[in-house]
């Protein structure tokens, strides 16, 4: 039988030289194991005087501690030691295009009205809706344009076959009287939709597309608050100060009435082929709500007044994404949809 | 319009602003000028006069006027109605010519004058010039003469030559039927009773404020003239332009009603300028009809209610300056101002008109913007946008893309789709025949999207929310086409009614009602009722396979058709937490052979009805069909899975009810549980 330094030094040594976790475990065995050297040896131990077992037990108690420490610093070091061979061998290439991960797109329309909904919701704005199918009375005579009047003509009209003489809204402002006729002032809304114009389509005109009509009715909303709105509305949709100008402008249903030029997007008002070198860009037409369509909608324009405008939504998102073509929104083609 | 600046120039003793300047000056306080351009020592302006200033400014004087406001440059407006050269001299002009309206509310004024001894040739060169950078084509001396006239006061003129003009007598009257005109340019013309006219005894001279004709034409031999000078009623003109498709500088002009006090300053004007060109005799006096005069108007004008429309205070001295420059006459009260408004501003009638004017020429750059004090009114919550935004999401994240079509279909893909056109809106003025109709469902579009995007794409999945109509109303719908499998769909739309926190959802045989049974959209095997408790909601399935022969559709098309409305009324916010076992699940899975026709949801019921709440899901994870098997059998398989929520449940009592499960199964000696 070994002595106990004679234990230690061999075991430490083995310990040293193990290559793995497998040998370790050998080692391990050997020494320590229920049939291990240290083992053997506390179990001669009754053959000795108490004494010499008192020291020889401590001794190999010692001993036993040690290997265990060595063990087990081996043990981590082995263990480091694979880990790292198998990182060493899981190599692969970043420049292999990740895995496509099948997603849908919304339409530019949608996210762009969302945008512009959310901006007008925190002012305080309702989102109503109206029919597509209108009335004369709606889309025409109750936002003063009469029969027969050259404005009419402003607004190329789809008219359906029928008795009753019914035509696809060329706005979304009917909106306005419909909401005026069930509503009590205070009120502010905005009214997105579809409408409609009899036109030869191209890159800048579509027979249907989408408007966002306004409208703000209280004892005294002015001028000066419109521009405040509309402020704030446009550097919130573009995310920067824009700067805007009103230009006198006619629109039956507002007195007065201002067309909305914003610096263009594209050269900040330079001039471009965009703004067609006037550094602006035509994005809506606006105004105070004339009397005689407060009146169609059942209020008092001497008890009420306010603004109302419409935008072309089509037309700011193609402002805003550079899309020279507004046909592309309705041919739906995915290759255009899914860079949404 | 095209304006000269030089023309324009003329009016004014002091120096206009140059024309790039000018130009912004008009745009910002009356009309967009939309175009500069130089045309030898001269600049052509393009303004865009606005409609309803069509009456005033469609003429250099209206411009000079406005320039006038804008700037404060003194202009002086030539007064040619009382203008001393065109006395004239005997005979008088009733002598040669009496003038006959047979309608004075289609014509409230006609006037006429008579020149004697013109000899026709070329106009001064002047006069071409300013014509050519107006953009009109030099004619004669007295076609120019009116035409130049036009373009300076406004005024819309005709000269006839008076030797053929039959029994000396204009009359202005309705067309008859039947009744034809050859145009000075050649064109002839079917005239009816909607369209007025300028005759002489026997013949149409002209389509009244559009045309002349060929007939009492000025030639080189023509030796006296009747001048025209008229006011005709818009909406008449309007309409005959509109029906002979014929647009001219006049008839532009008396769409927008210009004043009838013009006639007489423009006929004077017009006279004046062809005797200093032509050297002939003006006959004395104007024949005038003009029963009933235009006068002026006059409006209130509330001084705070400016500051309140515009929310800017601007002074009584800078308002009344400002009126007073456009024209107007202004009398001072306290708080209210009182505006006379001449005829020749016929668009201005009411205050907020007037407050219009300020604001403009003021300047609305002017106004700073104040946001508006109101009460804190939250808004209020559109459900159906809240839905649909829900909606559109939850088809993205399940793969969908949205598109957007027209709301418009042809008459050929009614009928692909067996859709009676009667039933179908059909536009009265379509703009081709692709888009005669109104759409009565969403998938027509859809179906077609799905196959031109065939061409780059593989898989294609898309949807879209939009309304459709049919006779008398109109609804929205959302559809979705998907190159998927029938089983793929319907986990869609169990997920997109799962997100809209709808779980009693069931699918029913279709069964077409006796209306649209002729509609044979869907395959008949392949497609399902989408119900909702026991609300139909809408369809699920595969499109009918001679429909998609005939659309050249190549894949497997499935398609989904719901009522959006109908939805939004079971959808629901709510949604209560289901407790979470703390006990462990335990899962035994099942086959069974079963004949082909047994529906999987037969055999659910019975699994779910014996096994009793200790069953908490069944899944079916395996279908299968094939030769190794019994004829007319399918195999199907379930994982079931056992979970109470009160203990940990003992093997012994899954088995024992596992095995109660396919006894039940087995009840039917056609259904056989595989060992």
């Amino acid at each position: 039988m070994s002595s106990c330094s004679e234990i230690k030094k061999q075991a430490l040594k083995k310990v040293k030289g193990a290559k793995n976790l497998k040998e370790l475990d050998r080692v391990y065995k050997r020494y320590l194991g229920g049939k291990g050297e240290v083992f053997l040896v506390l179990k001669n131990l009754k053959d000795f005087s108490e004494n010499k077992r008192k020291e020889i037990g401590k001794e190999i108690n010692l001993v036993k501690k040690d290997i265990e420490e060595a063990i087990k610093e081996k043990q981590e070091a082995l263990k480091e030691i694979a880990i790292n061979e198998i990182i060493e061998k899981d190599k692969l290439d970043i420049t292999i295009p990740g895995k496509k991960i099948k997603k849908g797109h919304l339409h530019p329309i949608t996210l762009t009205l969302r945008k512009i909904q959310e901006i007008f919701q925190n002012m305080g704005f309702s989102i109503i809706e109206g029919p597509e199918v209108e009335t004369e009375w709606y889309n025409f005579d109750a936002l003063n344009i009469p029969k027969d009047h050259p404005a009419r003509d402003a607004w190329d009209t789809f008219w359906l076959q029928g008795n009753e003489k019914l035509l696809l809204r060329t706005h979304t402002s009917p909106v306005q009287i419909r909401y005026m006729e069930k509503n009590q002032p205070p009120f502010r809304i905005i009214v997105p939709g579809r409408v409609f114009r009899h036109e030869a389509t191209d890159a800048s005109h579509e027979i249907n597309f989408y408007h966002l009509e306004g409208l703000m009715i209280d004892k005294q909303i002015s001028m000066a608050n419109f521009k405040a709105v509309m402020e704030h509305f446009l550097k919130s949709f573009f995310g920067k100060k824009i700067k805007m100008r009103l230009r006198p402008s006619f629109f039956p249903f507002t007195e007065p009435s201002f067309e909305i030029d914003i610096s263009c997007v594209a050269c900040g008002g330079k001039g471009c082929s965009v703004c067609k070198k006037t550094g602006w860009l035509e994005t809506m037409g606006a105004g105070m709500v004339h009397p005689n369509v407060l009146k169609a909608g059942g209020l008092n324009p001497k008890d009420w007044q306010g603004f109302a405008f419409g935008m072309g939504v089509d037309r700011l998102i193609m402002m805003k994404h550079k899309i020279n073509d507004i046909r592309l929104f309705y041919n739906n083609d995915l290759r255009f949809l899914k860079q949404f | 319009m095209k304006f000269s600046y030089n023309w324009l120039q003329s009016f004014f003793k002091k120096k206009l602003p140059k024309p790039g300047e000018l130009a912004e000056l008009l745009t910002m306080h009356s009309f967009e000028v939309e175009g500069i351009e130089k045309k030898g020592k001269d600049w052509v302006l393009d303004i865009d006069v606005l409609s309803n200033r069509g009456h005033d400014c469609l003429s250099h004087i209206g411009i000079c006027r406005e320039i006038s406001a804008i700037t404060g440059l003194k202009f002086t407006r030539p007064n040619f109605a009382e203008s001393k050269n065109c006395g004239g001299q005997e005979p008088q002009t009733k002598d040669f010519i009496k003038i006959e309206v047979k309608d004075k509310n289609l014509c409230s004024r006609y006037t006429a004058r008579v020149i004697a001894d013109v000899k026709v040739g070329v106009s001064p060169k002047w006069i071409q010039e300013r014509l050519i950078v107006c953009g009109l084509r030099p004619i004669n001396n007295i076609v120019d003469a009116a035409n130049y006239v036009m373009l300076e006061i406004g005024q819309p003129l005709h000269a006839f030559d008076f030797d053929k003009v039959l029994g000396k007598k204009i009359i202005v009257r309705r067309a008859k039927k039947g009744e034809k005109i050859v145009s000075l340019d050649d064109e002839k013309y079917d005239l009816d009773e909607s369209i007025l006219i300028i005759a002489d005894n026997k013949d149409p001279l002209a389509i009244a404020g559009i045309k002349g004709g060929k007939k009492a034409e000025i030639t080189q031999s023509t030796k006296t003239i009747v001048l025209e000078s008229a006011n005709f009623e818009s909406k008449t003109i309007r309409l005959a332009r509109q029906k002979l498709g014929l647009q001219t500088d006049a008839s532009l002009r008396f769409e927008h009603q210009p004043d009838p006090n013009l006639t007489l300053s423009a006929i004077n004007r017009v006279a004046e300028l062809i005797q200093e060109i032509t050297g002939g005799k003006i006959a004395k006096e104007v024949a005038d009809f003009y029963p009933k005069k235009n006068i002026p108007k006059r409006i209130k004008l509330e001084l705070d209610y400016v500051e309140r429309l515009l929310g800017i205070k601007i002074s009584k001295k800078d308002i009344i300056s400002i009126l007073k420059s456009l024209g107007l006459n202004v009398k001072e009260k306290k708080q209210v101002l009182e505006i006379e408004v001449p005829t020749f501003r016929q668009d201005i009638s009411i205050q907020e008109d007037l407050i219009e004017e300020i604001g403009r020429i003021y300047g609305y750059e002017k106004i700073s913007a104040i946001l508006p004090l109101s009460s804190l009114i939250p808004p209020k919550r559109n459900l159906q946008l809240f839905w649909e935004d829900i909606c559109k999401n939850i088809l993205k994240e399940l793969g969908f893309s949205e598109v957007y079509n027209y709301s418009f279909v042809s008459g050929k893909q009614l009928s692909t789709f067996h859709f009676p056109p009667s039933n179908s809106v059909k536009i009265e003025n379509p703009v081709s025949v692709k888009q005669e109709y109104l759409r009565p469902s969403l998938i027509f579009n859809l179906l077609k999207n799905a196959k031109e995007n065939s061409k780059n794409f593989k898989e294609i999945r898309i949807f879209e929310l939009g309304k459709i109509f049919k006779k008398g109303k109109e609804k929205k719908m959302l559809a979705g086409a998907a190159t998927n499998e029938f089983y793929e769909l319907k986990g869609v739309i169990d997920s997109l009614l799962n997100g809209l926190g709808i779980s009693n959802i069931w699918y029913d045989e279709y069964k077409p009602t006796p209306e649209d049974s002729k509609i044979a959209i869907w395959h008949p095997n392949k497609c399902a009722e989408i119900k909702i408790d026991n609300s139909e909601i809408g369809f699920l399935g595969e499109i009918h396979p001679k429909i998609v022969e005939s659309l050249g559709i190549k894949n497997r098309v499935v398609v989904f058709d719901i009522d959006f409305e109908k939805l939004t009324r079971f959808s629901s916010e709510e949604h209560e937490y289901q407790p979470i076992s703390f006990h462990p699940a335990a899962v035994r899975d099942l086959a069974i052979l079963v004949p082909l026709d047994v529906k999987v949801v037969e055999i659910l019921n019975k699994i779910n009805i014996a096994g009793g709440k200790l069953v908490r899901d069944v899944d079916l994870f395996d279908i299968y069909e094939g030769e190794e098997l019994p004829d007319g059998k399918k195999n199907l398989a379930f994982h079931i899975i056992y979970q109470s929520e009160e203990k940990t449940l003992p093997t012994k009592e899954i088995d024992k009810l596992h095995q109660e499960i396919i006894n039940v199964l087995e009840q039917d000696p056609e259904w056989e549980v595989r060992k």
